[in-house]
Parts: C-alpha cells; sequence; structure tokens
C-alpha cells in the first residue's frame, strides 16, 4: 500500500488551441499514516496534483500506484469507484456539491453509493456530522440554508462519512473563521493519529502547517519543488525567503531574536520552549 | 466535458476570423436560407464544396467540426426511426417478412441529415471564427434598424452576450460538480435507473443553485456600476466594413442566387 506518483504529467485541453501543461514529470511517494502538507503559489498545480489522487484526473503521460491501484497514462483504468471509496477528496470550495433536501440525506449520499445500506449510512452520517463540530438539531436541516462556513463543515463531514483511509483536503480552511480553520485542522490531525488516517492537505496557511503537519510538499510550476518534514523545511529560512514564503510566527520570533544577538536553536517549533529558552538566555547574560 | 465544442471560438488567424461579424451574420442567414432551398442532389454538393472550403479557410480542422456535429446524431437516428415507420411511399427497398421500409423513407433522412450537417457546419463556422463580444456587437447593430419597432436591441444583445458568456462558466461549473459527486461515488454511466436519477439530480440542484447565485451577483455587480438599460453608450471598439466583407456577401448573395436558380428554374 503506498501512493506513488512516476513521472506523471497533466495536460489540460490536449491537441487543442488552450492546452496548457499543468504538470511536469512528477516524482512523488506520499508517507502512508501521515499528514502531508502541499504548498506552492496560485497556479503552480496544487489541485492538479490532487485530483490524480482519486482518478479524477487521469495522467496524460507517466503512472500512478495508489494503494495498489495501478493508473498508467493512456490505459483505460477500471475499478475507480473502488479507488474512490478509498481516498476521499475534499474539493477547494466544497460547499456547491450539496443538493439534498436534509443534512442527513446529503451526508448519507457517498456512503449509499458505496453500497452501504440505510442504516449504516445515517449512523456514519450522524458520526461524521459529529466529527465537524455540529449538532444532531442540524440533521432535518435543509443544507442550502446554512451559512458558508456550515457549509464547508457540513461538505466536509459529506466526504468523512464515507471513512476513507485517504483523506485528501484542497484548502479546507479558506475563507473560515480563524478558529473554525483551527479546529478543522485539530480534526485533520486528530483523524490522522487515533485512526490512522493519512491526510494530504492543501493550505497557504504556514502555521497549519507547523502546527499539523509532518511533511511537507513544495510544488512550482507544475513540479515538485521539494518534499521534506516539516521540520526540515521550517530551519533554513534563506530557502523559505528564496520561495517567498512568509515563515510561522514562532521562526520568524526566533530569528528577529537570533538577529539581535540570541542564540536560540533553530530546531525549537513550540512557543512555550522557545520562551523557556529565551528567559534562560537573559537570565544567563544578566 | 472538454470536448464539448459547440459554439466554442477557436483563436486561429484566418481571413473568416479576420471579417467583420455583421458580414459574417448576413452571409451565414444567406447560406442557411440556400440550404433551405430544394436545390437537389446537385445542389447540396455545391453547397457542401462551398462550406467545407469555407471551414478550412477558416483554418478549422474537420475532425473538429465533425465533433460538433455529434450531439446531432442521435437525433438523426430517432429521426431515422421514425421516417422508417412513418413514411410509406416511394419504393419498397428492403422487407422483412410484412415489415417494409419505403425508399423516401431513407432519402427522407439522408436529406434532413445533409442539411443538418450543413446548418451546423456554416453556424459553427462563424461561432469558432468569431469572438462572442464581437457576435453579440454584430448582432445588435444589425437589429438597430428595427429599434423603430421597438425591437429593444441593445437588451437583446445584452442578454445573448450574457448568455455567450456563462456557457464556458456553466460548463467549467458542471465539471467541478460532477468531479466533486464522483468523489462521492456518483457514476453517471453505470447503475440501474433510480442511481442514475439521483446521479443527474446531484448535479443539477447544485448547478442551478449557482446559476441563480451568480446570476444575482452579476445583476448586483451591473447596477453597482451604474448599468442602466435605455441608457445611451458608448462603444470601445468600432465595427468597420473592408473590401472582403463585400466580398464574402456578395459570395454569399451569388450563391442564393444559384441555388434558388437550380430550385426553381431548372
Ligand atoms: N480546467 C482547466 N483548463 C485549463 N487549464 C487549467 C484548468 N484548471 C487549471 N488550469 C491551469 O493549470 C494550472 C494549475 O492549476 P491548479 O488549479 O492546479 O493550481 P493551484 O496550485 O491549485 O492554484 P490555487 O492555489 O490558486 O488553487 C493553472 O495555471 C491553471 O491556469
Ligand atoms: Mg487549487
Amino acid at each position: 500500500m503506498s501512493i506513488e506518483f512516476n513521472k506523471v504529467g497533466y495536460i489540460y485541453s490536449e491537441k487543442t488551441p488552450f492546452e496548457y501543461a499543468a504538470l511536469h514529470d512528477v516524482d512523488l511517494k506520499f508517507s502512508e499514516g501521515k499528514v502531508t502538507a502541499i504548498i506552492g503559489a496560485t497556479g503552480s498545480g496544487k489541485s492538479t496534483l490532487v485530483q490524480h489522487l482519486n482518478a479524477l484526473l487521469l495522467p496524460s503521460s507517466g503512472k500512478l500506484n495508489i494503494l495498489n491501484f495501478e493508473i498508467v497514462a493512456k490505459q483505460k483504468a477500471t475499478n475507480l469507484k473502488a479507488l474512490r471509496s478509498h481516498v476521499g477528496l475534499v474539493f477547494q470550495f466544497p460547499e456547491y456539491q450539496l443538493f439534498e433536501e436534509t443534512i442527513l440525506k446529503d451526508l448519507c449520499f457517498g456512503p449509499k453509493n458505496f453500497g452501504a445500506t440505510e442504516e449504516e449510512a445515517q449512523e456514519k452520517a450522524i458520526r461524521a456530522l459529529k466529527l465537524v463540530g455540529l449538532d444532531q438539531s442540524y440533521l432535518e436541516k435543509s443544507p442550502l440554508d446554512l451559512s458558508g462556513g456550515q457549509k464547508r463543515r457540513v461538505a466536509i463531514a459529506g466526504i468523512l462519512a464515507m471513512d476513507p483511509d485517504v483523506l485528501v483536503l484542497d484548502e479546507p480552511t479558506a475563507g473560515l473563521d480563524p478558529q473554525g480553520a483551527i479546529a478543522m485542522m485539530s480534526l485533520f490531525k486528530e483523524l490522522n493519529q487515533k485512526f490512522g488516517k493519512t491526510v494530504l492537505v492543501v493550505t497557504h496557511d504556514m502555521e497549519h502547517v507547523l502546527n499539523y503537519c509532518d511533511e511537507v510538499v513544495v510544488m512550482k510550476k507544475g513540479e515538485v519543488y521539494s518534499h521534506t518534514t516539516v521540520h526540515e523545511f521550517f530551519k533554513d529560512t534563506t530557502y523559505l525567503d528564496e520561495l517567498h514564503i512568509l515563515p510561522p510566527s514562532v521562526v520568524r520570533f526566533r530569528q528577529m531574536l537570533n538577529e539581535r544577538g540570541f542564540h536560540l536553536p533553530n530546531d525549537c517549533y513550540d512557543m512555550k520552549t522557545l520562551c523557556a529558552l529565551i528567559a534562560k538566555e537573559v537570565k544567563n547574560h544578566g | 466535458m472538454g470536448n464539448f465544442v459547440l459554439g466554442k471560438y477557436l483563436p486561429y488567424d484566418s481571413v473568416i476570423h479576420k471579417m467583420d461579424p455583421r458580414a459574417k451574420i448576413l452571409a451565414m442567414l444567406m447560406v442557411l436560407v440556400s440550404i433551405f432551398l430544394p436545390a437537389g442532389y446537385l445542389g447540396y454538393a455545391v453547397l457542401a464544396l462551398v462550406i467545407v472550403s469555407t471551414v478550412l479557410l477558416a483554418k478549422l480542422s474537420l475532425k473538429f467540426v465533425w465533433k460538433s456535429m455529434k450531439p446531432m446524431l442521435f437525433m438523426l437516428a430517432f429521426l431515422m426511426v421514425i421516417n422508417i415507420f412513418a413514411v410509406k411511399t416511394g419504393y419498397v427497398l428492403i422487407a422483412f417478412g410484412s415489415f417494409e421500409i419505403y425508399s423516401d423513407a431513407v432519402f427522407n433522412t439522408l436529406y434532413i441529415a445533409v442539411r443538418l450537417m450543413l446548418m451546423i457546419m456554416v453556424t459553427t463556422c462563424l461561432t469558432a471564427t468569431t469572438k462572442p463580444l464581437d457576435l453579440t456587437l454584430g448582432i445588435e447593430d444589425l437589429l438597430k434598424p428595427f429599434k423603430k419597432i421597438g425591437v429593444p436591441a441593445h437588451e437583446i444583445a445584452m442578454m445573448i452576450s450574457i448568455a455567450l458568456r456563462f456557457i464556458p462558466t456553466l460548463i467549467e461549473e458542471t465539471e467541478r460538480i460532477m468531479k466533486a459527486q464522483a468523489s462521492r461515488g456518483v457514476d453517471l454511466q453505470e447503475g440501474k435507473l433510480n442511481e442514475k436519477i439521483m446521479a443527474v439530480l446531484s448535479l443539477i440542484v447544485p448547478l442551478f443553485v449557482s446559476a441563480f447565485q451568480r446570476a444575482e451577483d452579476l445583476a448586483n455587480a451591473m447596477e453597482a456600476r451604474g448599468y442602466a438599460p435605455g441608457q445611451k453608450r458608448t462603444r470601445y471598439k468600432q465595427l468597420k466594413f473592408c473590401f472582403r466583407d463585400f466580398v464574402l456577401l456578395a459570395g454569399s448573395l451569388l450563391l442564393v442566387v444559384v441555388i434558388a436558380l437550380m430550385a426553381f428554374v431548372l
């Protein structure tokens, strides 16, 4: 079981005047049981990349191995539905996928498509709704009457209800309030730690990368620019400058203090430990 | 969905692309008229020759044109079946026991098929070589004379241009929703009938919701920028007839006349 990209290329509208190569020769192996962040400037191909994970886009060249499903460019892929039951993908702005009369029905839609009975589906739906922090009173409401943030939660719950092994999220926190965003990210981390789910999340928020992710994939102009652990990634700030990425506040804080004469170690990513170290250094100095 | 090509603009650089949209619209109308004249096989051969040359002159590939015809194939098949059962004139072509297929049934269908194909080719020539915005400017100008009898030329043109503008957006939106629902296990190809109905529903409801939302947003945005339908407006782009446009019009006129002669005199 693995998730591997092998020289994957993707071209939008191939063989037309609108042809656009969005991915070039992507070689990538996602670690299972980890939370991996996918970052990169807008238009760098993040959404294109993640849509390959449940075969919504099929590669124009190269091949993919996702949980032992082989997808090879220019060959007819089979059994996509089975793959999609194992890999749940939450789109950028998933609000628009809601359509049923009640939230309960909408949440049951996914599980039922993948063969769950009515009772099983309802059970899963109720559990998923709880996970995203909405209570049972919502079950009979219409999903179209909710606020944007609530719709987002219901849409994410719709995928969680399918109970996939791999959870892929394309900017799940864009447009959420800061509290809601933190709650969402903690939920994904929890699903990873409690149930061993592999989580892949596209995000622009470096605080989230630092606090909730284990590894980082950087995309640049349709290519994988780097793939490292989060701590490795935030160690070298000159490298971050090169990528025009503003480091998380802890890292910036430490960097500024070091520029002004402190000698704080650059593998400390926790505000509390950092404060303790500062206090110690100040004391020693005095 | 990416291969939905009917009515799509293709940005090539050809003589046809450079022509004035008004000339192209008028020429298209004339060719459409000649397609409907009953000019016999020879007439259709002439028309087909002219239209195919225009397609090639516009640097469109025949493959592209063929693709834009595909949606019609189903309709033609349907027509064929109806004709086979309904038309009982001409001579018997094939007989299966007591069930007979008459020649007129087949020839009628062929006639309609050829007409439809030619019509689609002509309209594709127009839409593939004219930017949607130019097209509406052209329509607006051509409708101007009718303003006197109360035809709201500008409003019609604005409506058409908005509709054209939103076709790709809606296609994109459909594609997005389809993908999102496919992630939830929707399979539009396979499944039982009630599953299929559910699949279509899961597509249509979100599509309508977002279309209405968009329409409302657009209306508000237009009003916020001071758009009022009845007002006098100036134009950024001025259309101008050149020599080639007159050539096109003269050519199309000649075609109508020739075909009409073939139909009614010969
Ligand atoms: N349907 C499409 N047709 C043609 N080109 C597309 C299509 N979708 C995306 N692209 C192009 O592919 C490139 C990568 O797009 P993608 O959506 O993967 O970017 P992204 O990294 O997700 O950006 P963002 O952070 O803005 O979501 C972009 O340059 C975009 O213009
Ligand atoms: Mg994206």
